[in-house]
């Protein structure tokens, strides 16, 4: 068994250090009257809360400990309630490693094996050396290579403890040779891409970053207002009843050009986020799996074994498209709840739309897809939909501009109805599914167009579903359910309005095909055993 | 196609009835105590019978639409009033399945099976109101038939 790095357990026993002293320090000074404390405890507090939490920290890492032993993964951990768990090799999904702006200083790295299924990540190690980071994460990736070659998965090497050193440089030794004799660089960012990138993907979390730090930049935000004040003409100081202070069309002009300047400051978030998240990205192939590695502050590094690929997705926003760019994003049924949010599983950020599909077809072998559209009704349906939003907010303009601004030009909001054709029909025009030989392909979005690759003998369940407006029009939703994670995140793959009939053979032609590739996939395997 | 035990009919509303007067219970403690809105008593009662009503006429529906199979590869649903909704589950995914008797449940002599894979959207599917004979013989099935057609990959 192994422990992990010192560094990191004087790492964690400082950062207890420090919390205890901080929470006794807290207590001391605001609890200590209402809880009737005598008055001889309370200077204590504090360095007793810093020797309490210290004290736990530095046990916790000394039951802490890990090995791979034979095809598992054993780690025990827990100081008061005591926990051992095994993870069979086989079943693990990815190896993420972590390195935080400390953790980079002191040279640590901390790893992290996901596996299907579980609420959270299923071992954490933090943190270790990265060369032992780099060993582990050979280990699990060797062991699939040699589970799917069909050999038994050797024990000598894979077996270690600290005291088998020698085994354990050779198993480096071997494993680093293999590494490098395959490793292949599928991708990397350059400068200018990186830049590129950041600029044409829009993040929304950028907007909700913005608002979470408005306290903080209230001044900078005041002053930007005063001086928005001062461009149109008016007394420079903010107050409440400025509303009635200044005139409707005045607080129009108001209202846009701060809506303007927000988004703006949303945009230079979300570049400086993007930017600093894949700075430095490559992908690399090695053998069976993809690697990873960007970030500027924290680097993030991590595997993805093809074997265990669920679903391959290609995203491209309005401006990717404009200049031909996607996003590769590649899904296994590891990863907990979108933990990592947006980012988790992208292969490719950016890369122009043929070496994207390219690599795509690399990791899951499927033909050229010709996405069939949805029937012309659903078009109608779509425009039905918006002509309703566009009606509410016309209502909408007109209760404010009669209760409120009484500028008489609620109408202009009529022009929204000019909009419901065009938006209809680019909806309409986004959407669509293709079967393949080997895939279900099913595409949807005009903002954020998402095409999701399906191998048939990944499809776990297939739902249709009609909501009433959908029954009017006699069309069906079909849902190709997988074990990937992105389905959490509303990204699953749907055929959205299809014919009620298409969809039911759709369904049944999904499931033949299921288990025609399952079996099929059986005899490979079987032949090959022989 | 099989349809429900029509006694599941009385435990969605006794459900609903359970759930109303719950809502109910707040609601008037909340008027009472926090002051935040004080609705008189017979509104309550009567917004709680509404709903009872609203329940029953659901689970008439619900009874009538719900339906599944086992077919040759997968067992098959078809459920809900408002949107509908068509659900395949090939065999080979059954991850297990359980049978379980809640104490509602248990008070009308009903039954439930509950089918897991390792999907995501549709982790686990219920199949409510069954004899408890039926279930039993349904989990059975459903095993059996999870196990012939046992395949090579796991997740």
């Amino acid at each position: 068994m192994r422990r992990l790095d010192p560094r990191s357990a004087a790492l964690s026993v400082a950062r207890g250090t420090a919390q205890g002293a901080i929470f006794g320090l807290v207590i001391g000074t605001t609890l200590a009257g209402t809880l009737g404390l005598p008055a001889w405890v309370v200077p204590l507090l504090a360095p007793g809360g810093a020797v309490v939490a210290g004290g736990l920290a530095l046990a916790r890492y000394y039951r802490f400990r890990y090995e791979i032993a034979g095809d598992t993964l054993r780690v025990e951990s827990g100081v008061f309630a005591r926990q051992s768990r095994e993870i069979p090799l086989g079943r693990i999904q990815n190896v993420d490693t972590t390195q935080g702006a400390l953790n980079r200083v002191l040279g640590l790295a901390v790893v992290a094996f996901e596996t299907a299924g579980g609420s959270a990540t299923e071992a954490t190690l933090d943190a270790v050396a990265p060369s032992e980071a780099d060993r582990l994460r050979r280990i699990v990736q060797r062991y699939g290579e040699d589970a799917e070659q069909d050999t038994e998965p050797t024990d000598d090497g894979v077996v270690e403890g600290p005291d088998e050193g020698v085994t354990a440089a050779e198993t480096d030794a071997v494993a680093s040779e293999r590494g490098a004799e395959s490793a292949e660089q599928l991708f990397a960012f350059g400068y200018r891409d990186l830049l590129t990138y950041a600029l044409v993907s829009v993040r929304p979390a950028a907007l909700v970053f913005l608002l979470v730090g408005l306290p903080l930049g209230i001044d900078v935000a005041l002053g930007v207002l005063r001086f928005n004040l001062g461009l149109l003409g008016s007394d420079a100081s903010v107050a409440v009843t400025l509303l009635e202070a200044i005139g409707p069309p005045r607080l129009v002009a108001l209202a846009a050009l701060s809506l303007v300047q927000v988004t703006i400051a949303a945009l230079a978030v979300s570049v400086v986020l993007t930017l600093v998240e894949y700075y430095d990205f490559t992908l690399v192939r090695e053998g069976d799996d993809l690697r990873y590695e960007r970030g500027l502050v924290r680097r993030y590094s991590g595997t993805i074994p093809l074997s265990k690929v669920q679903t391959v997705t290609v995203r491209e926003n309005v401006l990717m498209r404009r200049f031909g760019f996607a996003t590769l994003v590649v899904e296994t049924a590891g990863y907990s709840g979108g933990n990592q949010g947006s980012t988790q599983g992208v292969a490719v950020p950016l890369a122009p739309r043929e070496t994207v599909y390219d690599l795509a077809r690399d990791i899951e072998p499927f033909e050229d897809v010709s996405v069939r559209r949805p029937p012309k009704r659903a078009r109608r349906r779509y425009a039905a939909r918006f002509a309703i939003v566009a009606t509410a907010l016309t209502g909408v303009a007109y209760a404010l501009d009669t209760r409120l601004l009484s500028s008489g030009y609620w109408w202009l909001a009529l022009g929204l109805f000019a909009l419901v054709p065009p938006a209809a029909h680019l909806r309409w025009r986004h959407r669509g599914y293709a079967l393949t030989e080997n895939v279900f392909v099913a595409r949807s979005g005009f903002w954020q167009r998402t095409t999701s690759v399906v191998p048939y003998y990944r499809i776990q369940t297939v739902f249709v579903g009609r909501s009433p407006f959908q029954r009017r029009r006699r069309l069906a939703t079909l849902t190709a359910d997988t074990a990937s994670t992105a389905s959490l995140l509303g990204g699953s793959a749907n055929a959205h309005d299809i014919d009620e009939d298409t969809a039911s053979d759709l369904r049944d032609t999904l499931r033949e095909r299921l288990y025609q590739d399952l079996f099929r996939r059986r005899a490979d395997a079987a032949s090959t055993d022989e | 196609m099989e349809s429900l035990h029509p006694r599941v009919r009385l435990l969605w509303v006794g459900r609903t009835a359970v759930t109303g007067l719950v809502l109910a219970g707040l609601l008037v403690l909340a008027g009472r105590f926090v002051g935040l809105l004080s609705l008189p008593l017979e509104l309550v009662a009567a917004g709680w019978v509404a709903l009872v009503g609203l329940g029953a006429v659901h689970a008439v529906f619900a009874h009538r639409i719900w339906r599944f199979s086992l077919d040759d590869d997968a067992l098959f649903l078809v459920r809900g009033v408002v949107t509908r909704t068509d659900t395949s589950v090939p065999y080979v995914r059954v991850q297990h399945v359980d049978t379980t008797r809640g104490p509602v449940e248990r008070s009308v002599g009903l039954a439930s099976v509950v089918v897991y894979t390792a999907g995501t959207r549709g982790a686990d599917i219920t199949i409510p109101g069954l004899r408890p004979e039926r279930a039993t013989e349904l989990r059975e099935r459903l095993r059996d038939l999870a196990g012939e057609s046992e395949a090579t990959d796991a997740v």
